[in-house]
């Protein structure tokens, strides 16, 4: 039997880096001990806690090398597409084409907490008069001014319509700055009225066809524009096999979460398993590596399933967590109040199902983006989570505000009012700032408090 | 007669009218006692709109999804004992398969009100609608600049909740040298009109009013060659990808119509009316100051104790260094 997984600091990871090369590992080109990306300007990664499998270091490497991706990407005249406020459709679409990278400025999130705030791209945000009203994600006009952590992307769309104010008025500025953006239209998905011609889109909702037509007719004008970069058409075949490509990313994260949100005791940590979810979204600016990336993970979660072990004592208070958060360290702090995630809504829960692949691809993604959680109410949303809640077996829910995020104004309520009335598990509402430092004593405070609630109903 | 109340300008209130129901677009009179506009991170304009579209006196209320608090804070407002619709309108307009999905709304829209008790208009009927209220948007264009900024501003009010033009004292003149401003941004509340004399009491005068219920979100003309063959078509081409607003993407109308007005009234400061939480305008403010080069002072509405105390400090001082 191998020795019990566990999550370790930085600093042990440079101790286990080094007995794994002294046994053998081997690594892809983007591999090396994880310490080096603090000298690159991490400063967040020495206070987080990491799965200890070569798997999760082949994860986090992957995560922190995409800069260098893309660099290189720019450097072999690859056409590089930047697709904002999209959460799984246009970046299945680049990818659908040769010589074409994807990528996800949005993911400028997260670039505050895992450089605690030394990039000073909030800084610049606040210079355009984007404070801290809005949502993190303020700090991609950050990353796009001073240009020093992706390139300039060639072509930029952004989805428009139903999506969040924050995100809308930023990427706004970002256009008002001279960044030419290409829009496209979501309409609020709202159920069909009785007698509308309604559309069946995956993850069970439905939406009046007319929905699905009027995304349809922007994602072509999202495919013209594709292929007009890439000097080839975006065909339906190209599309087709983009799509296959994409979902067999999807079933290996599926297969993962299934596992690593039901297995007791819990084999593999939140935090790497919101990274995982983080790259169905985009694959990383690298789509095949991305899947064999997650496929190792996979291979490691199974095998430890299989043995029975994991990194958290049996018994960790089963929680299903929504939304994102800014600090990533977040994660770990439920683990260490003796909590475990055991299902997630990180946004995106449409970017997990499959793509239906019997369908006209456009037709499919189409679907696919109208099935977007972001674009419906908070109730449909809550709907899934408490469906999902259910399935993975959750004992509690908690819900992680976004700072300024103008979703979460009125989403939390109407989140636990329908875990209450569906399921009766207790809920938590905490706001997770992009660094927790200064408030950990109280959201830690809350967080035991909540998995003591859990161990009182069992007990009960 | 049944009440239908809405806030966005991007609902046509000649259609509420032509299916024989009232229209009546709601201002709130003050975020500070709404309950709603105290929660945090939610627009207190979109609260207070929320709770007073409760108020017994209205019988349907009509939200839309031009902003993410007003298509969310609309999920709290159904919960209210009244019927209540969720207008989708479409940030882009560029396309034809937006204009046809507005037209798709307008005509559900449409069936809602039927629903409460409104009849299906004849073409001749909603023709006849649109021919007055186009009417009266006449005479209120032709009033701005005749009248005071806030004799303007109240018959604006007036026209909104009754659709009615005129009645008003003109008002006083502007003094000699009083300093020109542009007033832009969310919309007025009731209460906001003391903005006007505030201004004008402190040497100034707001000679433009572009805010969300100023002159700027009126539809364009109807044209009426047109409008007996084709009254639907027309009224959607007046209202849909016409009226510049600050939620469209891009928002190049909105500063197309800046850039006209200033060019015909040229002025020394702008006046940005927003609400705390409220990105849309709130991402403006910046950029406003770089475009013009002008001085920008956001009025920050919120629905704290004091915010209105501390908007009228800043107000002063900002009137000050332009005097
Ligand atoms: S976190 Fe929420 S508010 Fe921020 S960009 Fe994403 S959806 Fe928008
Ligand atoms: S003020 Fe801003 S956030 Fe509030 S309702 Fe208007 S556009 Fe929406």
């Amino acid at each position: 039997m191998s020795p019990r997984p566990r999550r370790i600091r930085l600093e042990d990871w440079t101790r286990r880096y080094a007995e794994l090369r002294a046994a053998g590992l081997s690594e892809p080109s983007y591999g090396g001990p994880l310490e080096r990306h603090v000298l690159d300007g991490d400063l967040r990664l020495p206070k987080l806690l990491y799965d200890d499998s070569p798997a999760a270091l082949r994860l986090w490497n992957f995560l922190l090398t995409e800069e260098d991706r893309l660099q290189a990407a720019r450097a072999e005249g690859k056409k590089l597409v930047g697709a904002m406020k999209d959460l799984g459709t246009v970046p299945v679409m680049a990818w659908s084409l040769p010589g074409v990278v994807a990528f996800y400025p949005d993911g400028a999130w997260w670039i505050p907490c895992v450089m605690e705030l030394s990039a000073g791209l909030l800084a610049v945000a606040d210079r355009l008069g984007v404070d801290e009203s809005f949502c993190p994600v303020r700090a991609m006009l950050g990353a796009f001014l001073t240009e020093a952590h992706y390139p300039i992307p060639d072509l930029l769309t952004c989805n428009a319509g139903a999506v969040c104010d924050d995100f809308s008025a930023i990427a706004q500025r970002l256009a008002g700055l001279g960044h030419p953006v290409l829009w496209w239209e979501s309409p609020h998905r709202r159920r069909p009225d009785p007698g509308e011609e309604a559309v069946e889109l995956p993850g069970g909702f439905t939406a009046p066809r007319g929905h699905v037509a009027l995304v349809r007719e922007e994602l072509a004008r999202i495919r013209e524009a594709l292929g007009r970069l890439a000097g080839l058409p975006l065909t339906d075949e190209r599309l087709a096999e983009g799509i296959r490509a994409a979902n067999r990313v999807r079933r290996v994260l599926r297969e993962l979460r299934d596992l690593a949100y039901t297995a007791d005791p819990c084999p593999l940590p939140a935090l790497e398993m919101l990274i995982a979810e983080m790259l169905a979204l985009h694959f990383c600016s690298d789509r095949e590596e991305a899947l064999a990336v997650l496929g190792e993970l996979l291979g490691e979660v199974r095998g430890r399933v299989a043995e029975g072990t994991g990194v958290l004592d049996p018994g960790a208070a089963r929680i299903f967590w929504v939304n994102p958060v800014a600090d990533l360290s977040a994660m770990n702090l439920l683990e260490d109040c003796g909590g475990r995630v055991c299902g997630t809504d990180y946004l995106f829960s449409h970017a997990l199902d499959e793509i239906p692949g019997d369908l006209e691809p456009l037709e499919a993604l189409a679907r696919m983006a109208v099935a977007d959680p972001m674009t419906g109410s908070a109730a449909d949303r809550a709907e899934r989570i408490c469906r999902d809640a259910a399935r993975f077996g959750a004992e509690a829910v908690l819900v992680s505000r976004i700072p300024g995020a103008s979703h979460c104004a009125t989403e939390g309520r109407i989140i636990g009012d329908a875990v209450d009335r569906s399921l009766g598990l207790p809920v938590l509402e905490i706001e997770v700032p992009p660094l927790i430092d200064s408030v950990r004593a109280g959201i830690s405070g809350r967080m035991e408090a909540l998995v003591e609630t859990v161990r009182r109903r069992r007990r009960a | 007669m049944i009440t239908v109340a809405y806030s966005d300008p991007l609902v046509p209130p000649e259609w509420i009218r032509a299916h024989g129901l009232r229209p009546r677009r709601l201002r709130a009179a003050s975020v500070a006692r709404s309950p709603s506009a105290s929660l945090t991170g939610l627009c207190p304009y979109a609260g207070a709109f929320a709770d007073r579209s409760a108020a017994p006196d209205l019988d349907a209320v009509i939200f839309t999804t031009a902003c993410d608090q007003m298509r969310r804070v609309f999920e709290i407002a159904r919960e209210a004992p009244r019927p209540a619709f969720l207008l989708n309108v479409p940030s882009t307009w560029q396309t034809r398969a937006v204009h046809a999905h507005y037209r798709s709304e307008i005509e559900r829209l449409g069936r809602f009100l039927e629903s409460l008790g409104g009849s299906s208009p004849t073409g001749e009927a909603l023709a006849a609608e649109m021919l007055r209220y186009d009417e009266r948007r006449r005479r209120l264009r032709d009033l701005a600049g005749r009248l005071s900024p806030r004799a303007f501003a109240r018959v604006i009010a007036r026209h909104h909740e009754t659709g009615e033009v005129g009645g008003e004292d003109p008002g006083p003149t502007a003094g000699p040298g009083a300093v020109p401003l542009a007033l832009v941004g969310g919309p007025l509340l009731l209460d906001d009109l003391f903005l006007f004399d505030l201004v004008e009491e402190r040497g100034a005068r707001v000679v433009l009013d572009g805010t969300d219920t100023g002159l700027r979100t009126l539809p364009a003309p109807y044209d009426r060659r047109l409008l007996g063959r084709d009254p639907f078509g027309q009224l959607l081409a007046s209202w849909f990808g016409v009226i510049p607003t600050v939620h469209q993407r891009p928002n190049a109308l909105l500063y197309r119509w800046l850039a006209e007005r200033f060019a015909e009234t040229p002025v020394k400061g702008i006046l940005l009316r927003r609400y705390v939480w409220c990105d849309l305008w709130h991402v403006e403010e910046e950029r406003l100051r770089e475009w013009t080069g002008l001085p920008v002072l956001a009025l920050d509405e919120g629905a704290e104790g004091r915010a209105r105390e501390r908007m009228v400090q800043r107000l002063e001082a900002f009137l000050e260094m332009l005097a």
